[in-house]
């Protein structure tokens, strides 16, 4: 079996969290000799041949970051150029991932998610969703690892299964909310979350605070 | 101030018809047409957070909306709608709000939420042309503003128009 892959997100691959679990994604679906290709929305001069293999693949898989509550803007520009499918039997399943940890942060983008297969012709093949990538591009590659291990395992069970099954998925992406203890525990360590921030901002190169108010003097309450 | 955004056609009808019917029951209302900006898509670099707090590193008409965003007591946004969503120039725009926040982490109601940049009470709303699941447009809107901190003023078919002023006037 052959899945296309559609990167959506505006990140060069390089500094991308989508990519980097897609990589792993993708080595679970191929353990069993299935094959992928990945094309990046990111590179706008290929959207051309995007769209070409858009038309021609029926087993699609497009991968995106949350952005403000469901696709990112560029995902949205590709998918408007697009006309929608006529008779053919193409799948489309998607993997969502997002900085924030908790699974129900996500559910509003999957709810698009489930309906916009259809709107292009379409079948859906559910979504993969699982939060808490914020650091994946740039924590230790050990750290890295433990991170999207998970996921080759996810590959393996689209390629067997052809379909993200949403109890499958949820037991994946849990927690759907944090627990009153967890949360307690997360505002505990809450200071030194900030202060590693604050030291990560400055090796960047921040000079300024992390909560600097640059248009503070338009402002009015 | 009151502030409408329009990701529209100027000549559009529609467009032209509800702006002239809000100017006429609203008082202080500017617009502006995205149509006479040049507002790229979010690129995801996180510097607006880590590396210059509260500045984006996109170098285009946008900064002018992050100020209007503050000066704003009400934005309300008109576009239309795209595979039932907004289209893809609105959502570069709702992207790129990521400087009124900040990088720090809190819990509000059960849910992690970032941290307001500036101590604001945004309030905002959507007016859509063409066809679309308005539940789920409400749903989503009324996420954004919790990430926001605000309220959402609603989102409204362009043709309601009696229900958009009513609801604009009582906000």
């Amino acid at each position: 079996m052959h899945l296309l892959i559609v990167s959506c997100t505006p990140r060069a691959k390089e500094k991308s969290n989508t990519d980097k679990i897609l990589d792993e994604l993708k080595k679970g679906y191929e353990y069993n000799g299935n094959t992928t290709e990945t094309l990046y929305l990111y590179k706008r001069n290929e959207w051309e041949s995007i769209r070409e293999k858009f038309y021609e693949n029926d087993n699609i898989l497009f991968a995106l970051p949350l952005y403000v509550e469901c696709i990112p803007g560029i995902m949205a520009e590709f998918l408007e150029t697009l006309k929608p499918k006529q008779n053919c039997n193409t799948k489309i399943g998607f993997l969502l991932q997002s900085g924030f940890a908790e699974a129900s942060q996500l559910r509003c983008c999957e709810s698009y998610l489930e309906t916009l297969p259809s709107l292009l012709g379409c079948e859906y093949n559910g979504t993969l969703l699982k939060g808490g990538m914020f650091a994946v591009s740039f924590i230790g590659s050990k750290m890295r690892k433990q991170m999207i291990e998970p996921f080759y395992d996810m590959g393996k069970y689209y390629a067997q299964n052809n379909y993200f099954n949403k109890e499958a998925v949820n037991d994946f992406a849990k927690p759907e909310y944090f627990s009153k203890k967890d949360i307690f525990l997360n505002n505990v360590v809450s200071p030194l979350n900030k202060l590693f921030m604050k030291v990560f901002a400055k090796k960047l190169g921040c000079k300024v605070s992390l909560n600097d108010k640059p248009y503070q003097n338009y402002f009015k309450r | 101030m009151n502030l409408i955004i329009s990701t529209l056609k100027k000549d559009d009808l529609y467009n032209k018809k509800i702006i002239e019917n809000i100017q006429k029951n609203i008082n202080n209302v500017e617009v502006i047409y995205a149509e006479d900006m040049n507002i790229k898509g979010c690129i995801g670099c996180n510097r607006c957070w880590l590396v210059t707090p509260g500045i984006c590193t996109i170098k285009d008409d946008y900064e002018r909306l992050l100020i209007k965003f503050l000066q704003s007591k009400q934005v309300v946004f008109i576009t239309d709608l795209r595979l039932g969503f907004v289209s893809y120039k609105l959502k570069n725009i709702f992207d790129r709000i990521l400087p009124l926040l900040t990088m720090n982490l809190r819990f509000k109601n059960g849910q992690m939420r970032h941290y307001l940049r500036y101590k604001k009470h945004y309030k905002m709303g959507l007016i859509y042309k063409g066809n679309g699941n308005r539940e789920f447009l409400e749903k989503w809107l009324e996420r954004v503003m919790i990430n926001l901190d605000g309220t959402s003023i609603g989102t409204y078919n362009i043709e309601n128009e009696e229900e958009i002023l009513n609801a604009l006037i009582n906000c």
